[in-house]
């Protein structure tokens, strides 16, 4: 991949320099220690700030409900996935297509910066190398970005290492106590920070059912009964609108391997109404399978 | 200071019994409660006490009234634990624990002439000072009351407002509320603005305000028009609580906690610090 | 000097954990914590590790901790079995970083008035062995927050490393205690002790409090909160942050209410009943919690709330974190009326 940063900002500035658009979210390094971290830009003049690297792997179309209730026109940079998050909001109407000029940057596969930091830092956590691709991205199915008004890069193939859901098929061989157990085990060790939440694009619910308190409808302890009500009511949630960013694992500091049971929902939901992915294309008037009705939907599950 | 309490554990309520509950207005109860031996503690006029209703919830509220052998909390129902409480009946257990927070300089204000400006459910705690200062007449000067509320409805401790504390020597009560009504020939007007209508003079009075944190904002505003002096007024602020002791972090203004530090706070000291109440 | 060969390391801990609960730096999948010693998990002792993932803060406030027992009857309510944790715990080789945020906790929890029961109960039957730092990594700063990485502040024993052996020194009664249980496993020692190498990393805070007095307003903190999505992570591995919610599991007619760790990030944190939120939006809950670290906690205690462990550097989802914070305050210029 050839260095984007000189088009990233060439583009940012024109745009905001012409009026196209009121600001731009991007990346840009961090002045305290060089680091990519999500950038919000209002003046041209600032444009020289952004830039593109293998670090920029926040998902910045979440960074969009910010501004939902606003009538700004936004400049947004997106990766693949990020761009199957900005499908998520429009279709889930919380972000109208009109008000985006979206640059897509086909995507060359990220590298986790906190994850190497935390290596560097003697602090445990992922070991991944400066080499390695960051976790989220090695089940990254399509990597060139699905909806833009102007496409960078050159077209790159998918980084799926693995078959697609090998990990999924690791937890069917599972009996269902095994299973169970499997995933007591996981969510015991959930802080409850509720940062996959917040930084999931499928989250956009103005009012979240675990922050409600009239009637609260699960416990704030960190107790296995209430950590698994948590983590199975939002995987329920999503279930058929998750974009498969990764970003809740990624951002997860107890590490949980939270894309397993997102995944797992991905390939019912594919098998039962499908084929389908989540976010592909942006259509007027389509819904999520699990929010549409078919009288020759499958009910097998219903005993 | 509060008392270094390591002999009890301050987050454990005791248990008292409701012995009373009087019908404010329709969404105000007066709850009277108290142990088989009175008081469950002595408290001081503008103090909070958390008063839980298991296994629903637990609230701050402050003290409305310490009588003889009970204490009185008004308390509006506006959420999941006063929905509940509006609810109970006389005989009711429920937990309490503490007082909490330094309550108002009664001390200080003897010998001053005294004005009391309430909004809507902000009387209860100013209703504590009211009646200890009528408790103590002679030791305060000239008493005045304005208190306003949205509707004729809304107005709580409507006896003493109207027969039982103008009756009181060197005393004048101002009710007010909001929007006209058909069958109210009282003042219609925001509390701010009947308040620089008023004009009470300053010299040697000391402003003490209460209600919704609009009302006390603008009323601060008035009242330094009027010619108050930062050191002649006081509030007492409302935050969500949830320990009452300063260690559960929530109710910080900078770097006090209203449930320690306040919640009554002269406005000298609330400038130094930051809006955010 | 006394000393022990950081090859008998599993015998010393194997002795101190016979009869104290003893907690010590292990790994836990990608995640490392302080949990307690056993012989059967000690592939995963991580001694070699620097900060552990989450710290230890848990050992003295755990993220939920049951207070009391009720049980309702009609209009009847009784309360009982109220829970302190008296027991005695050992933390082995907690880092000065570590033991920084004890002492601030200890100004939360345990000065001001009121003492905290539970707290207490915990921290007075801690014993606290810390040890030298002598290679902090490259996102610790704790010597700019004013804390010695050698130094023995906090520590009821004190564990000098060098290349083959750890010098024990014992600073208080409880650490002279532990060195009686272990005198046998002690061999005295002439002991060089390395020099640390100190924090590469700085953040000037000199002047800070004073300086945020009047930046309240400042239109930084819209800039620098941009992009905080008010989860708690921050919060959560924080060895400082101690902010709790008290909470009440039912099972109808009886229960029990507990604390939990809560986050000033969320929402809710300061929501009142009938709606009133003081810090409604997402700026208003991130410059509260930086200003209470930076500004209150100081003006209150005397000492900043981070003890500059570095967890928030390599955690926080979008790398917003206390030294990004306090280089851009500090570049911000103030006007001085």
């Amino acid at each position: 991949m050839g260095d984007l940063t000189p088009e990233v900002q060439r583009i940012a500035g024109n745009l905001l320099s012409q009026g196209q658009v009121d600001l731009v979210l991007g990346w840009a390094k961090a002045p305290s220690n060089g680091q990519s971290v999500p950038a919000c830009i209002r003046q041209a003049e600032q444009a020289g700030r952004l830039i593109f690297d293998q670090y920029c792997i926040h998902n910045l179309a979440t960074g969009l409900l910010d501004h939902r209730d606003s009538s700004e026109r936004i400049g947004i940079f997106v990766k693949g996935c990020d761009s199957r998050g900005i499908v998520r909001l429009a279709e889930d109407g919380q972000f109208p297509r009109e008000r985006l000029y979206i640059v897509g940057i086909c995507c060359p596969g990220m590298k986790d910066q906190a994850a190497c930091d935390r290596a560097a830092s003697g602090l445990f956590g992922e070991t991944a190398g400066d080499s390695e691709l960051a976790g989220k991205c090695r089940q990254c199915a399509h990597p060139n970005p699905v909806i833009y008004d102007e496409l960078l890069g050159d077209q790159q193939p998918p980084f799926l290492n693995d078959v697609r859901f090998s990990d999924v098929q690791r937890i069917e061989a599972m009996g269902i106590g095994e299973r169970g157990e499997f995933f007591s085990q996981i969510f015991s060790k959930c802080i409850r920070c509720y940062a996959c939440r917040n930084i999931c694009v499928a989250c956009n619910c103005r009012q979240c059912i675990f922050d409600e308190t009239r009637p609260q409808w699960v416990g704030r302890s960190t107790s296995a009964a209430d950590n698994m009500m948590y983590h199975a009511f939002r995987a329920m949630h999503v279930a058929g609108r998750c974009v498969e960013c990764g970003e809740c694992e990624r951002v997860c500091p107890a590490g949980l391997p939270l894309m397993l049971l997102n995944r797992k929902l991905i390939k019912d939901i594919d098998q039962l109404f499908g084929p389908y992915e989540a976010g592909l294309s942006l259509e007027e008037g389509a819904r999520p399978p699990l929010s549409s009705y078919r009288v020759e939907d499958p009910d097998p599950f219903v005993r | 200071m509060p008392p270094d309490c390591t002999c009890q554990n301050p987050l454990v309520p005791s248990i008292v019994k409701v012995v009373e509950i009087v019908d404010e207005t329709y969404d105000i109860k007066n709850f009277y409660v108290a142990t088989d031996q009175g008081i469950p503690f002595e408290v001081l006029p503008g103090q909070l006490c958390m008063v839980s209703l298991l296994p629903v919830g637990e609230g701050m509220f402050s003290v409305t009234w310490q009588a003889e052998d009970h204490l009185q909390f008004a308390i509006r129902r506006v959420g999941l634990l006063t929905d509940a409480l509006h609810e109970i009946e006389i005989g009711q257990e429920l937990g309490i624990r503490g007082p909490y927070g330094n309550g108002f300089p009664v001390r200080q204000c003897e010998g001053k002439n005294m004005l009391f400006i309430g909004g809507g459910i902000g009387l209860a705690p100013l209703r504590s000072f009211i009646k200890h200062c009528f408790r103590r007449r002679k030791r305060y000067g000239q008493i005045q009351v304005l208190y306003g509320a949205r509707s004729v409805a809304d107005l709580c401790f409507k006896q003493e407002l109207s027969v039982e504390w103008p009756a009181q020597p060197e005393t004048r009560i101002f009710t007010t509320i909001d929007r006209p009504e058909a069958d109210w020939d009282g003042k219609v007007a925001f509390v701010p603005a009947y308040l620089e209508e008023l004009a009470p003079d300053p010299e040697n009075t000391v402003a003490v305000v209460c209600g919704p944190p609009i009302m006390i904002t603008l009323a601060l505003k008035s009242l330094q028009k009027l010619g108050f002096k930062d050191d002649q007024v006081i509030t007492t602020l409302e935050g969500r609580m949830k320990c009452g002791i300063g260690k559960c972090g929530r109710c910080n203004i900078g770097s006090e906690y209203i449930c320690l530090d306040g919640p009554v706070f002269d406005l000298a000291h609330l400038r130094h610090l930051p809006p955010e109440w | 000097m006394k000393s022990f060969a950081k090859s008998a390391i599993t015998v010393v801990l194997d002795r101190l954990a016979e009869q104290t609960r003893t907690y010590v730096p292990m790994r836990d999948g990608v995640t490392s914590n302080f949990s307690p010693w056993s012989e059967r998990r000690a592939s995963d002792l991580a001694l070699n590790s620097l900060n552990t993932t989450f710290s230890p803060k848990g050992i003295v406030f755990p993220q939920t901790e049951r207070l009391y027992d009720f049980a309702v009857d009609g209009q009847r309510a009784d309360i009982s079995g109220t829970h302190a944790e008296t027991g005695e715990n050992i933390l082995f080789g907690a880092r000065a970083c570590d033991r920084k945020a004890f002492a601030a906790l200890d100004q939360v929890f345990l000065r001001r008035g009121y003492v905290d029961t539970n707290y207490k109960a915990r921290r007075d039957g801690l014993t606290v062995i810390g040890r030298d730092c002598l290679q902090p990594g490259p996102f610790c700063f704790c010597d700019s927050m004013g804390v010695d990485p050698m130094g023995a502040d906090g520590a009821d024993v004190l564990l000098h490393e060098t290349t083959e052996e750890f010098g024990w020194e014992p600073l208080t009664e409880k650490g002279q205690a532990l060195t009686l249980r272990l005198n046998d496993l002690l061999t005295e020692k002439e002991l060089i002790r390395p020099e640390s190498a100190g924090c590469r990393l700085e953040v000037n805070v000199a002047g800070l409090p004073e300086k945020l007095r009047g930046m309240f307003d400042s239109p930084v903190w819209d800039e620098l909160s941009t992009f905080c999505m008010n989860c708690g992570v921050c919060t959560y591995i924080c060895p400082v942050c101690h902010c709790f919610d008290i909470q009440v599991m039912n099972n109808g007619s009886s229960g029990c209410r507990f604390r939990c760790w809560d986050s000033c990030m969320y929402p809710e944190y300061n929501l009142m009943a009938g709606g009133h939120n003081p810090r409604e939006g997402k700026r208003d809950r991130f410059r509260n919690r930086f200003l209470h670290k930076l500004e209150f906690f100081q003006e209150r205690y005397g000492s900043f709330g981070c003890s500059g462990c570095g967890r928030c550097l390599v955690t926080c989802p979008h790398s917003l974190n206390m030294v990004l914070v306090i280089n851009r305050l500090g570049e911000v210029k103030v006007d001085a009326s």
